[in-house]
């Protein structure tokens, strides 16, 4: 025992390397076959501790942007006259609240629109953080299990399929893109009813894989969730062709898709909590650009 | 090094929140990894190869990539940079640069490497030239700015 004890103290340094490599190796090993128990463990109890604070973090530079916006304008317009300085920013001001609540509701209107179109239910969500990687393209929502959500269920904005649901803790929620690297949704060509898999890429922007060589894809196509895989109803938006590629000697034939959401500015999404209603999709607001 | 478990809270909000509007072309510097260097600076090789698997198990776990991707890295890259950090010692900002380059370098060529391993093969190039070399150059260069700044504040504080 002591003379283990003196080999681990002489070679410490190798064993706790060895320990935390081992130790690194396994947990990723555990999650490739199967959910493991003790991952879902950490990883939820991580992303409980963490998430209020992003959520306060979030509000705060929120607020701080608003003030700091405010003390900008305030010092620009200082050197003008008092009075018209005070009236001015008054009413710039009023303008730019006036200007965001313009917008804000056009997007819940627009998402509301969305939720009466289809006959679905969704829930409103903010989205809170992102992915703290450059390798994975993930969101945080600022709901959780508490208001319904649930795992794989999907996500959308009003333009179209923004992702699903990955991991779920009380009071928050983290969402796959549709770009994620890992991530694979079946798509269908509205124009020509042709399948494939959209799958995320490393950098920007998807890919449609698995398309039939023969198949009629031409760029600026519509691409839609297909509905097979169980996750994704039918018909709902997901990009558009941007280009096409045939290599010689392949199977398939590949192409590129501009997502129809503009994921790197998402604000409000909407989550689908019913999924026994899956159809009305394509007819419905979901599709519509 | 009480300033770790708030340096490790910062990182994560800021990485998770604050950088979203500081992204170039999607890229955002990594903060963890900085923060791997600058314990390690401060520690043994044994403690940093710890804290380094326990900063890189918060990102994971902040991340939507398996849990122990960048534990991994950066509890190799904590144990590197400790051990040689009597090499690494320089003051010179270019060198500083450097030597942040390679060390983000090296972890973005770990992570790929486990993704192959665990995840199927990643194009190699698409990666490197998309997310490797931009992040890596991005974290030496917010590390530089980090490093240098009570040097860039003695010379603005120095009387003339």
């Amino acid at each position: 025992m002591s003379l283990l004890l003196r080999l681990l103290a002489r070679y410490r340094r190798a064993v706790i390397l060895t320990t935390a490599l081992v130790l690194s190796f396994l947990l990723m090993t555990l999650q490739v076959r199967h959910e493991s128990g003790v991952v879902t463990f950490t990883r939820q109890a991580l992303l409980f501790v963490v998430s209020p604070f992003i959520k306060v973090t979030s509000a705060t530079i929120r607020g701080v942007t608003g003030t700091w916006r405010d003390y900008v304008d305030l010092r620009a317009l200082r050197e003008e006259n008092k009075r018209l300085q005070l009236e001015t920013t008054t009413l710039k001001r009023r303008l730019e609240q006036l200007q965001d609540q313009a917008l804000e509701t056009q997007r819940l209107e627009r998402l509301l629109a969305m939720r009466q179109a289809s006959r679905a239910e969704f829930l409103t969500a903010r989205v809170v953080g992102k992915d703290a990687t450059n390798w994975f393209k993930t969101i945080l929502l600022d709901r959780g299990s508490l208001e319904g959500i649930r795992r794989n269920q999907p996500v959308l904005a009003p333009d179209g399929l923004v992702g699903r649901v990955v991991e779920v803790t009380p009071s928050s929620a983290r969402v796959q893109l549709l770009t994620d690297p890992v991530s694979a949704v079946g798509g269908l060509i509205q124009r020509t009813r042709v399948t494939g898999i959209v799958s995320g890429n490393l950098g920007a922007g998807a890919r449609v894989r698995y398309l039939p060589l023969m198949a009629d894809v031409a760029v600026g196509d519509e691409v839609l969730t297909s509905g097979m895989g169980g996750v994704f109803p039918k018909g709902i938006l997901i990009g558009r062709i941007t280009s096409v590629e045939r290599k010689s000697g392949a199977l398939f034939q590949e192409a590129t898709l501009q997502s129809a959401v503009d994921l790197s500015r998402l604000e409000e999404v909407l989550i689908l909590t019913h999924l026994d209603v899956r159809e009305g999709f394509e007819s419905g607001a979901g599709s519509q650009p | 090094m009480t300033w770790f478990l708030p340096g490790l809270l910062l990182c994560a909000m800021a990485q998770a929140v604050l950088l979203g509007p500081l992204s170039v072309w999607g890229i955002r510097p990594d903060l963890f990894l900085l923060l791997v260097f600058l314990v390690s600076q401060r520690v043994s090789p044994e403690a940093a190869t710890g804290l380094g698997f326990l900063i890189g198990l918060c990102q994971d776990g902040l991340s939507g990539g398996p849990l122990g991707l960048h534990a991994f890295s950066d509890s190799l890259v904590g144990f590197l940079a400790a051990r040689l950090s009597h090499h690494m010692y320089t003051d010179k900002p270019l060198a500083l640069f450097w030597i942040l380059l390679g060390g983000s370098a090296a972890a973005g060529g770990i992570t790929l490497a486990l993704l192959a391993f665990f995840l199927g093969p990643r194009l190699v190039l698409p990666a490197l030239f998309r997310v490797i070399v931009p992040e890596a150059l991005y974290t030496a260069a917010v590390g530089l700015l980090i490093l240098c700044l009570p040097q860039i504040r003695a010379a603005l504080t120095r009387p003339t």
